[in-house]
């Protein structure tokens, strides 16, 4: 059942005009254990959602200009490498998208997109070179110093991921920069590491969510598609009360 | 009504924790809190060691006459679709071909259905065949179910099977099987086969015949936090009276292609949770292994921070969990597996299967260009 008495406005706009690095000494180039980077990265998302991991069924804009997903998603985004065949932000914008997802190399696509939420993948690879990964964490606070109001940050992985590297990462991106969202990508990262990451700084899930699945059978079998139930019932297991994102960017919790 | 901090409190004093405990644990809703105990335990256990070896895997048949729910490997009779039997010079020549290759393997799991018209003697002669092509190997066959099947099916005592397969060349028991204890469970998912009594039967009669063996548990189904806490303890008082357990294998659920696919199976934060109680609550087991079969890559890499020390082996070519739909790969190379190690801020240790070390720390990683040089800390050290 869905409580629908308690629509919360997703985060303050006080924290979308000021992103900023955090108060909190950057832990760049240090090297805390799983543990304690994994409590501060949790004690951070408290402090930001009070809690609250969030999902929302949402659609994608592709470069042909079809949509891949739900009709009645309350979400719909593109993914910079689809603008350029699209007509840039503004023809994405007039046919409904309200998401932009750009890589962090490609942040400076992004300046001009008044009016949309713009999350930024961060490109990482398990044998990452250290100072490269500081390097790009450093540009990104930089980038956001700038002003640009960044609303969240997917860590991508390039090939296989490793667990404790990803899980280490999730909780730098929380503890370091601050942010509003970090984002759990389940396509990428997989049911199992997406839902741990929820405990290590994530506090969204992002990926197909579908009203019904069907069941893991032939081709199917490794369909990464979730849905709204499983997708509450992560975000629960990972300790986070599950709130859904509706059209408009409200958040309505989802109780059963 | 006991609380986490009593318990953390047991676990620091090293006392043996209660079933009401192990629920407390399961409930605690902080996994960040859980997992650290369960680190610390594996810590004073281990320190940073993670063991694995080079093995793989014989299913020689999967026909079998137990109808397990979950269980997506079986095929119920001969010329069933996708029923097999290997003959014996199919099973010997998965080891010869890996002799010829030059690979160093040191252990054959072997674990099969129940099939009720095969002869005792294609076991013991596969035992034997195997041994005749490498005698040095280690011989890890038969579930304690396979063995209570042997005694029912052939008509002989459990210790008199299990001296004849050690006479052909058994050395140790697998620790398939067990599922989940508690009789609630067991009579909705395998009631045709042999309850756990009889499975911790099996394994004791093993322990006084000088054969040591796994122990498991399936978790992630229609089971409740009571039972696997339950289940775990009757291994504990098992292992308290003969000592015979190595490795306490936690084996997550796979609802794919089975009468269960309806079930979502167990979530990574479950897995994880599964393998820090299992941690503290199994003092007595020194070892807990993440079988990266089942639990994928990823999970088991991470599960080597909450309690677990073990990754098991190369495994190469293994059916029962694919069948099942476990993603994973079908091999893992030993670089791969001293790569996950490191790469968890751990010290890799080569094993045989009696957790005897071949090799260790630089032994295993001086020959490799690792990019990373990684100790506790886990991050990036250039």
């Amino acid at each position: 059942m869905i409580e629908t008495e308690t629509f919360l406005v997703e985060r303050p706009d006080s924290m979308k005009a000021t992103p900023m690095i955090g108060a909190t000494p950057p832990m760049i180039g240090a090297t805390p254990d799983l543990f304690t980077l994994g409590r501060s990265a949790l004690l951070r998302v408290q402090q930001l959602h009070d809690g609250r991991g969030v999902f929302a069924r949402s659609r994608q804009l592709l470069n042909t200009g079809a949509w891949k997903g739900p009709r009645d998603a309350a979400d719909s985004f593109v993914e910079d490498e689809d603008l350029l065949a699209l007509g840039g932000i503004s023809a994405a914008q007039q046919v409904g998208v309200r998401t932009l997802v750009v890589t962090l190399d490609k942040l400076d696509l992004a300046l001009p997109c008044e009016g949309l939420r713009l999350l930024c993948r961060f490109p990482y690879r398990h044998d990452d070179d250290a100072k490269r990964r500081d390097a790009r964490i450093h540009s990104l606070a930089t980038f956001m110093k700038s002003g640009l109001a960044l609303d969240g940050l997917i860590p991508t992985p390039a090939g296989e991921p490793q667990g404790i590297d990803t899980l280490m990462l999730f909780a730098r991106l929380r503890t370091d920069l601050q942010i509003p969202h970090v984002i759990a990508d389940f396509t990428r990262l997989g049911h199992r590491l997406a839902q741990m990451a929820l405990g290590f700084g994530a506090d969204e899930l992002h990926g197909p969510i579908q009203p019904e699945r069907a069941l893991r059978l032939g081709s199917n079998t490794w369909n990464p598609v979730m849905t709204r139930k499983e997708a509450a019932m992560l975000l629960r297991g990972a300790g986070l009360r599950p709130h859904e994102r509706l059209s408009g960017g409200a958040l309505e919790e989802v109780t059963s | 009504m006991t609380t986490f901090a009593a318990v953390r409190e047991k676990v620091q004093a090293g006392e043996a924790l209660s079933q009401n405990d192990g629920v407390v644990l399961f409930a605690h809703p902080n996994l960040m809190e859980l997992g650290a105990l369960a680190n610390d335990v594996r810590q004073r256990l281990h320190g940073d060691r993670t063991y694995f070896n080079r093995n793989f895997h014989i299913n020689a048949t999967n026909v079998c006459v137990a109808t397990c729910l979950f269980c997506s490997f079986s095929r119920l009779k001969e010329g069933d679709k996708g029923a097999y039997t290997m003959k014996l010079d199919e099973a010997w020549g998965r080891l010869q071909q890996r002799v010829d290759a030059g690979e160093p393997i040191t252990e054959i799991h072997i674990v099969n259905g129940l099939h009720d018209g095969l002869p005792f003697d294609y076991y013991t002669d596969l035992l034997r065949g195997l041994k005749r092509i490498k005698p040095d190997i280690h011989l890890k066959a038969f579930t304690a179910v396979e063995l209570f099947f042997f005694h029912k099916h052939y008509g002989m005592s459990v210790e008199s099977i299990l001296r004849q397969l050690q006479e052909a060349g058994l050395d140790s028991l697998p620790g398939g099987g067990a599922e989940i204890f508690h009789p609630r469970v067991r009579r909705k998912l395998c009631d045709d086969k042999c309850n756990a009594d009889e499975w911790l039967d099996v394994h004791r009669t093993a322990h006084r015949l000088g054969l040591r063996s796994n122990c498991t548990m399936l978790y992630g189904h229609i089971e409740t936090p009571e039972e696997r806490v339950d289940h775990m303890l009757r291994l504990r008082a098992l292992q308290t009276e003969t000592g015979g357990f190595q490795t306490f294998i936690p084996l997550a659920f796979h609802p794919d292609n089975n009468a269960m696919m309806k079930l979502p199976g167990p979530t990574g934060v479950e897995d994880l949770r599964t393998y820090a109680v299992a941690r503290l609550m199994l003092h007595n087991i020194p070892h807990l292994k993440a079988y990266w079969i089942m639990l994928g890559v990823k999970t088991a890499q991470t599960a080597l921070w909450f309690g677990a020390n073990d990754l098991d082996g190369t495994v190469q070519e293994e059916r029962i969990y694919h069948m099942a739909g476990a993603d994973t790969p079908q091999t893992l190379t030993p670089d791969e597996i001293v790569r996950l190690i490191v790469n968890a801020g751990r010290t890799p240790v080569e094993r045989d299967t009696l957790y005897n070390v071949i090799a260790e720390g630089d032994a295993l990683t001086s020959t490799k260009p690792f990019r990373r040089s990684i100790r506790k800390s886990l991050e990036v050290v250039p």
